[in-house]
């Protein structure tokens, strides 16, 4: 069985945009206004911001927020409220904050649930200390 | 007792016994070459880096082989985009995670 110049050349070309698909492209922009209504609802946080942020940072935000309809009420509140310190972290940062809760989701769950409570302990003490106007004590 | 073959030597006997052999040997004989050399032919390479003879070498000759080469890139692109996507998908997942979960983000993050 032959095969012609022209399919040979044909292949070739199918075979450079199979790997130009594989490779992942450089996130385009997406402007806020091409984000639906409920990736705008939960990145409201954002909106003023959005278009001045990394392309890269964008897309992953944006992928995130696909997640959000289907938080609870509480869940929901949280990532808002943490959503504006999230993004002003560097990209390193937020890697070295993935590789962290990998580490502490391997935590054995009693272990965890003291770590929790120590941080309760530790918000309470801070709350307590801003609400009585006492400043905190130098480390 | 060792003889010593000498190729020009072998080379004329060789002549020789060919211009004794009947027209229809000859006949067969240039008849085989020429096959030979149109499968020779056919099988040079219509696409081929000039850069040496590795590259052709490494270049799929037959459709077979054009064919295998298609199917493993497919697989390749396929699977390649399969796990670009999954990683895609776990880390915003991780993302959501850590700005949903009990534990402030001060905790994980230096």
């Amino acid at each position: 069985m032959q095969i012609s110049v022209c399919q040979q050349n044909s292949l070739i070309v199918v075979f450079i945009l199979l790997f130009l698909t594989v490779t992942p492209a450089s996130a385009a922009p997406e402007p806020w206004r091409s984000l639906s209504i409920a990736q705008q609802e939960a990145l409201a946080p954002l909106a003023q911001q959005w278009d001045s942020l990394p392309e890269s940072q964008q897309h992953r935000l944006s992928k995130s927020a696909k997640h959000y309809s289907r938080l609870t009420h509480e869940q929901k509140r949280r990532f808002q409220e943490r959503l504006t310190a999230w993004s002003k972290l560097t990209p390193e940062q937020r890697e070295a904050a993935r590789e962290k809760y990998r580490a502490f989701k391997k935590v054995p769950p009693e272990k965890r649930e003291e770590v929790k409570k120590m941080v309760k302990q530790e918000q309470e003490r801070k709350a307590q200390q801003s609400a009585s106007g006492v400043p905190e004590t130098a480390k | 007792m060792t003889t010593k073959l000498d190729p020009r030597k072998i080379a004329q006997l060789l002549t020789q016994t060919t211009r004794q052999l009947d027209a229809s040997t000859l006949s067969a004989l240039a008849d085989a070459r020429q096959n030979a050399l149109k499968m020779q032919s056919a099988r040079a390479p219509v696409f081929a880096l000039s850069t040496g003879r590795w590259t052709h070498s490494l270049m799929p000759h037959s459709a077979n082989q054009w064919l295998l080469a298609g199917l493993i890139a497919v697989v390749f692109a396929a699977s390649a985009g399969y796990w670009h996507h999954a990683q895609d998908q776990q880390i915003s997942e991780l993302d959501v995670a850590i700005l949903t979960d009990e534990l402030p983000i001060e905790v994980f993050v230096d």
